[in-house]
């Protein structure tokens, strides 16, 4: 636990130049819901990465309540994942999925109050000092390890206190998606005991009054952030998962996924054949302190090398898969399915072959498997193709919903 | 929530009973008295750190329970907090459908002695020391 004892490398002691380039490959890229050309968008794709905020083991911050580590080198890389994927939910949420980093250029505000999200001190929202805080009523007392699902809890209930951005951030237990457990936390004015879902016309025609009362007033409707924590396998992932999961980088809601290699955290934020693409937290930073002005020194919150790859077989079984849905269009389809939905890809095979309980499927995303009262019945979610707010996030769902796994 | 001790780990139920044969005259027994039930051996993941062991190994399931009902029992027997980490995964390979009764699982699952595998684990916790440096593959 002692940072102190540890064999430090610093920033500025990584020899980028050993990192390996990007592959140059006909294979499409895919990055958080957005595909690429290797060849010919070489330049956007790394742009596009050196985009997302990038959280990296640090040192020198101010200890962890008031006399703890002042240093998560070590321990942290879990919790700097949890960081990295809900920063990703913000930028979407405020900036929109086109919007890049330019070094050195002037950011926006938005761009700086997420930032000030997570810099590591004891009141910003997401700083490694409250998560790790917070991980104690998860049983995990400052500085031990985290797993995914442990990093998500912690987040569920830091959102509760980030009035700026109203996420709604749902964890979803025991690989099951409950529909009403999200419609409760992002549209709490529903009446849910009225009815329930017995019914799917009946349901269908609940939600159409519920989309007239969100468009009056749409500040109800909350964004939400939906982390899923899967367990792939036991010592191994289960290849038959395989291709399921990289069709959740290829969902335009994908806010990548958090795992890791045996004992090493890393934020996923895609794939290119059967290399998974992912930000790295192994690396000590010296903590940033931001100017008297607020403004913030943010060129090591950026992944400026070429990003880490590793094949997909080396992925650790323990994950938490990340999807946001975007709340100001709350246009959800209900409808109710058997267990024979054609789009779902595992359906009819062995469910220990190939069907990550809940199933995806592009553009649309069914999650099955409903769980309420004794009936083994499923609801279907289909995530409406309505365009994003941004005009650049439009022009990336209409483009993504023609392009079929 | 204190992580368990590892040397709790009793040797799996197919090598304490390593007579397959043995195993599939328990299960035609069970079956012949009740056969609207599902013979099911669950055990704890060898490495397994967190959750506690299931007093019980073997469970006779009925079969139109559904796996979020048998998961619930299971997390109730062990008093988890909802929040914590749980995965039954069958045969060691996958997770189930939740909205799978245990008649389907059974029927697709089962091993070739009768009994239906089962193996509960959490999650992996993730933490290291800074990589010495190395090139991304």
């Amino acid at each position: 636990m002692d940072a102190g004892k540890a064999p430090t490398l610093t920033y500025d002691t990584l020899r980028f130049g050993e990192f390996e380039d990007f592959p140059e490959t006909s294979e499409p890229v895919w990055v958080l819901g957005k595909q690429s050309n290797a060849l010919t968008e070489k330049d956007e794709i790394l742009s596009d990465i050196t985009s997302r905020l990038w959280f990296t083991y640090r040192k020198n911050f101010q200890a962890i309540g008031g006399t703890g580590p002042m240093s998560d080198t070590g321990w942290g890389c879990m919790l700097r994942c949890g960081q990295m994927i809900l920063a990703e939910a913000l930028l979407r949420r405020h900036l929109g999925r086109e919007w890049r980093w330019v070094r050195g250029q002037q950011p926006k505000e938005e761009y700086m109050s997420i930032l000030n999200a997570f810099i590591d001190r004891k009141d910003s929202y997401y700083s490694i000092h409250q998560i790790a805080q917070m991980g104690v009523g998860e049983g995990k007392s400052i500085g031990q390890w985290y797993g995914p699902n442990t990093v998500a809890q912690v987040l569920k209930k830091l959102a509760v206190f980030d009035t700026w951005s109203r996420l709604a951030v749902h964890v979803a237990m025991d690989n099951t998606v409950i529909i009403e457990e999200i419609k409760r936390l992002c549209m709490p004015w529903l009446d849910f005991e009225r009815g329930g879902c017995a019914d799917p016309l009946e349901m269908n025609g609940y939600m159409e009054g519920a989309c007239a009362m969100a468009l009056e007033d749409t500040a109800v409707w909350k964004p939400l952030v939906l982390l899923i924590p899967l367990r792939l396998g036991l010592s191994d992932i289960n290849e038959a998962y395989i291709e399921t999961l990289k069709q959740c980088f290829m969902m335009p809601q994908s806010l990548g996924v958090i795992g890791g290699k045996p004992n090493s955290a890393h934020y996923f934020i895609g794939f290119v054949g059967e290399e998974l693409i992912y930000l790295d937290p192994h690396t000590t930073q010296p903590a940033v302190e931001p100017f008297e002005n607020g403004e913030i020194q943010d060129d090591s919150y950026h992944c400026q090398h070429p990003p880490c790859r590793m094949h997909i077989c080396e992925l650790d079984p323990s994950i938490a898969v990340g999807h946001r849905e975007h709340g100001a269009y709350p246009r959800v389809h209900w409808a109710q399915g058997g267990q024979g939905i054609g789009h779902d890809p595992g359906q009819g095979a062995s469910p220990s072959q190939g069907t990550i309980t809940y199933t995806l499927s592009h553009p649309s995303i069914y999650y099955g498997h409903f769980r309420r009262a004794n009936l083994p019945t499923m609801h279907v979610f289909v995530v409406p193709k309505y365009p994003e707010e941004t005009p650049a996030a439009r022009g990336e769902h209409a483009n993504s919903a023609h392009t079929g796994p | 929530m204190a992580p368990f001790e590892k040397a709790q780990h009793p040797k799996p139920f197919k090598q304490r009973k390593s007579f397959a044969a043995t195993r599939k005259h328990e299960v035609a027994g069970i079956r012949t008295k009740f056969p609207t039930k599902v013979p099911v051996i669950i055990e704890r993941y060898q490495r397994e750190k967190y959750l506690p062991l299931l007093d019980k190994t073997k469970f006779l399931v009925p079969q139109e329970l559904t796996m979020t009902q048998f998961v619930t029992i299971i997390r109730n027997r062990m008093t988890l907090m909802p929040s914590q980490a749980f995965y039954l995964l069958i045969n060691n390979a996958g997770i189930a459908s939740m909205s799978l009764t245990m008649a389907q699982v059974y029927k697709d699952h089962k091993d070739e002695d009768g009994f239906l595998y089962m193996t509960y684990a959490s999650q992996e916790m993730f933490g290291h020391w800074e990589r010495v440096h190395q090139l991304s593959r």
